[in-house]
């Protein structure tokens, strides 16, 4: 054991109540801020999985217009002057839909690849009409592509893949209409005509824009009710790795020349109020950690002016000074050990103690239970936030203690 | 400065000498010449004393034969070597292997046992292991009347025992030279005579050379040597009358 560290194991009994309420804090800190990430990194990632499990990591949607980049590529660095540039045109909908997928499946990140035709319907009951956005499926395909299976909340999905008209519905909307499964729903397509579907399933993503919104239904029967045969309105895409989908989103639209947009710019806006809470939490969270350290920096602030005879001491007896700087930064190190220790187990008992709450939230995102996410990068970062804090509160009670002149305290000693 | 107590001595056997020593304290206005050109030669096997009135620069002196204060002129030698130059750590480390210090307070750490603080300067030498430290202190302690009391709170000890511990600290690494400043001065006077006869004792024993500073007439007196100081200056050195 280092001679500093052996020291400061001693001393750091000294002022044992006061070492002790900042170690609380340390522990607290560390504890509430993994608690906090957990949370809020829990509603995200709900988020992010029903985003990814209903509409993809990547849509490849609308064909547009060639840009002139490849002519102007060839200039090489030279400068041209382009005059009179108009906006890129688009087409609705994929042209040669067959051709892309199987192109889109011979890339190693694609996991899965689905055709979907959207639209708006009317959605019509006993109860009440409504506006919703139809989805026309490749079953087999969609299962591959989605998360279809796991969201299903009530009826069964191979009653829908037996049935052509059958439906599902999401199970807001189902609530909204107060249609339950088995039921007779009609739907109202752009033609007006009424077409009688059976609901077969209800899905719940757990975010309210989609489960209130979306409903399901054969491709074929989708591409007759909105009066698109063979229409394809997008691909979806399903990745190994959804954290690549921009790269891989910008390379598939250079490549087909088709709109391609990955989950992180879809969701943009909602991804960006989930950062900014997770780092509002830590910021607010962290100040617990920096009150702590500011304890740790008066403690040793104050034992430095109390053990000056010792440090001259300790310099008699041949200590250089960066021994008697180790001394109390070791004292640092240890409350930021433990302190960072028993917060991690005290943060992971909190966590799964707030994962058992029943609650039940209905709004942006609903969930029976608070969402947690356990990442091992919480704890680490809590850790190094302790450390950092810690480390600098001991550095400059430790930076005075090792300048202190051993003599000039030996001649003012005495008891 | 006397060459009467360095006689016979060759240079290289002298454990620690310095020569036409300067030292300033203070600033601008406020400055004080402490130490005039001192030099002096400290024998193996003898017992230094500096007596002299209060101010005069003893305790000067001490610190920066102790190479615990650089000199503002002179020449400090340890063992033969020049320890100009040397860089602060390197200084420590000399004075780790090379001096112990006894000062008028024990300066005993509380959070140690008797022992344990007895095996700090051991713990920065670090030539022995943990299990030779603990006998080595052992040893001292019960060299210094205190084997009974090895596991004892150095707190929980009385003002001369705690001044023995500081003696065996001072002793932990073996060194050549003990400096000892005022070692007597917080004692009673049957706790002053066990005290320097202890440290009498080992400097005959074991060859050591002690500088010791002090008021008491009759420490200095049974010392081998007297070094009287004034005003910064080595003014006389006689033989004492050691038992």
């Amino acid at each position: 054991m280092p001679p500093p560290l052996f020291i400061a194991i001693r001393f750091i009994g000294y002022r044992k109540k006061a070492i002790l309420l900042s170690l609380t804090g340390v522990i607290l800190g560390v504890a509430f801020y993994i608690c906090a990430q957990a949370q809020t990194q829990g509603f995200e990632q709900f988020f992010i999985k029903g985003t990814l499990g209903s509409s993809g990591a990547i849509i490849i949607g609308n064909r547009f217009q060639s840009l002139h980049t490849a002519i102007l590529d060839r200039q090489g660095g030279t400068m041209v002057n382009v005059s009179h540039a108009k906006p890129r045109k688009f087409y609705e909908g994929i042209t040669d839909p067959e051709r892309i997928m199987r192109a889109v499946n011979e890339f190693s990140s694609v996991t899965a690849c689905a055709p979907v035709l959207e639209g708006s319907a009317a959605l019509a009951t006993d109860f009440r009409q409504e506006v919703f956005r139809v989805q026309g499926i490749d079953l087999g395909l969609h299962l591959k592509a989605s998360a279809l299976r796991e969201h299903i909340v009530a009826g069964r999905i191979e009653d829908f893949q037996e049935k052509p008209s059958g439906l599902i519905l999401g199970y807001g909307l189902a609530d909204k209409m107060r249609a339950q499964v088995g039921q007779d729903v009609g739907l109202i397509g752009p033609d007006g005509e009424y077409r009688t579907f059976r609901i077969c399933a209800l899905f719940q993503t757990g975010n309210l824009t989609i489960d209130e919104k979306f409903g399901y239904i054969h491709l074929k029967a989708a591409q007759s009710l909105l009066q698109r045969p063979y229409g394809i309105s997008h691909l979806m895409v399903k990745l190994r790795d959804p954290a690549r989908a921009p790269a891989v989103a910008a390379h598939f639209e250079r490549l087909f020349q088709h709109r391609a947009r990955c989950w992180q710019d879809r969701e943009r806006g909602s991804l960006e109020i989930f950062s900014l809470i997770r780092i509002s939490a830590a910021i607010t969270v962290s100040t617990v950690i920096l009150l702590a350290g500011f304890g740790i920096f008066n403690i040793l602030t104050l034992m430095v002016m109390d053990k000056v005879r010792e440090i001259a001491v300790l310099r008699s007896m041949g200590y250089r000074r960066s021994d008697i700087s180790a001394i109390f930064l070791w004292q640092g190190v240890l409350v930021a050990l433990i302190g960072s220790a028993l917060g991690c187990v005290l943060g992971a008992a909190l966590t799964y103690g707030i994962s058992q709450i029943p609650v039940d939230i209905k709004g942006f995102l609903s969930a029976k239970r608070f969402l947690v996410h356990w990442s091992v990068m919480d704890y680490c970062a809590a850790t190094v936030i302790a450390f950092v804090a810690i480390f600098l509160a001991s550095y400059f009670p430790s930076r005075r203690a090792a300048r202190l002149a051993p003599v000039d305290i030996l001649r003012g000693s005495g008891q | 400065m006397s060459m009467d107590a360095t006689a016979g001595v060759s240079a290289a056997n002298v454990p620690l000498q310095c020569s036409d020593i300067h030292r300033y304290l203070g600033e601008a206005e406020s400055r004080v010449h402490v130490l005039r050109g001192v030099s002096l030669q400290l024998q193996p096997g003898c017992v230094h004393a500096i007596v002299g009135p209060s101010g005069c620069g003893k305790s000067s002196l001490l610190y920066v034969m102790g190479l615990l204060d650089r000199p503002d002129g002179g020449r400090i030698a340890l063992s033969g070597e020049a320890v100009e130059g040397l860089t602060d750590d390197q200084v420590s480390c000399r004075r780790n292997e090379h001096i112990g210090f006894v000062f008028q307070f024990h300066f005993l750490m509380h959070e140690f046992t008797a022992q344990e603080n007895v095996m700090i300067p051991m713990r920065r030498l670090g030539r022995l292991g943990v299990r030779e430290m603990q006998e080595r202190a052992a040893m001292l302690l019960e060299m210094v009347g205190l084997g009974d009391k090895t596991r004892r709170n150095s707190q929980h000890l009385s003002g001369g025992e705690q001044q023995r511990v500081a003696i065996a600290r001072s002793l932990a690494n073996d060194p050549q030279v003990l400096l000892a400043d005022e070692p007597t001065g917080n004692l009673d006077t049957a706790n002053s005579e066990r005290v320097f006869q202890l440290l009498t004792n080992l400097v005959r024993q074991q060859r050591k050379a002690l500088l010791l500073v002090t008021h008491n007439l009759l420490v200095a007196e049974a010392s081998d040597w007297i070094h009287e100081m004034r005003d910064g200056l080595l003014t006389g050195c006689r033989a004492g009358r050691p038992h």
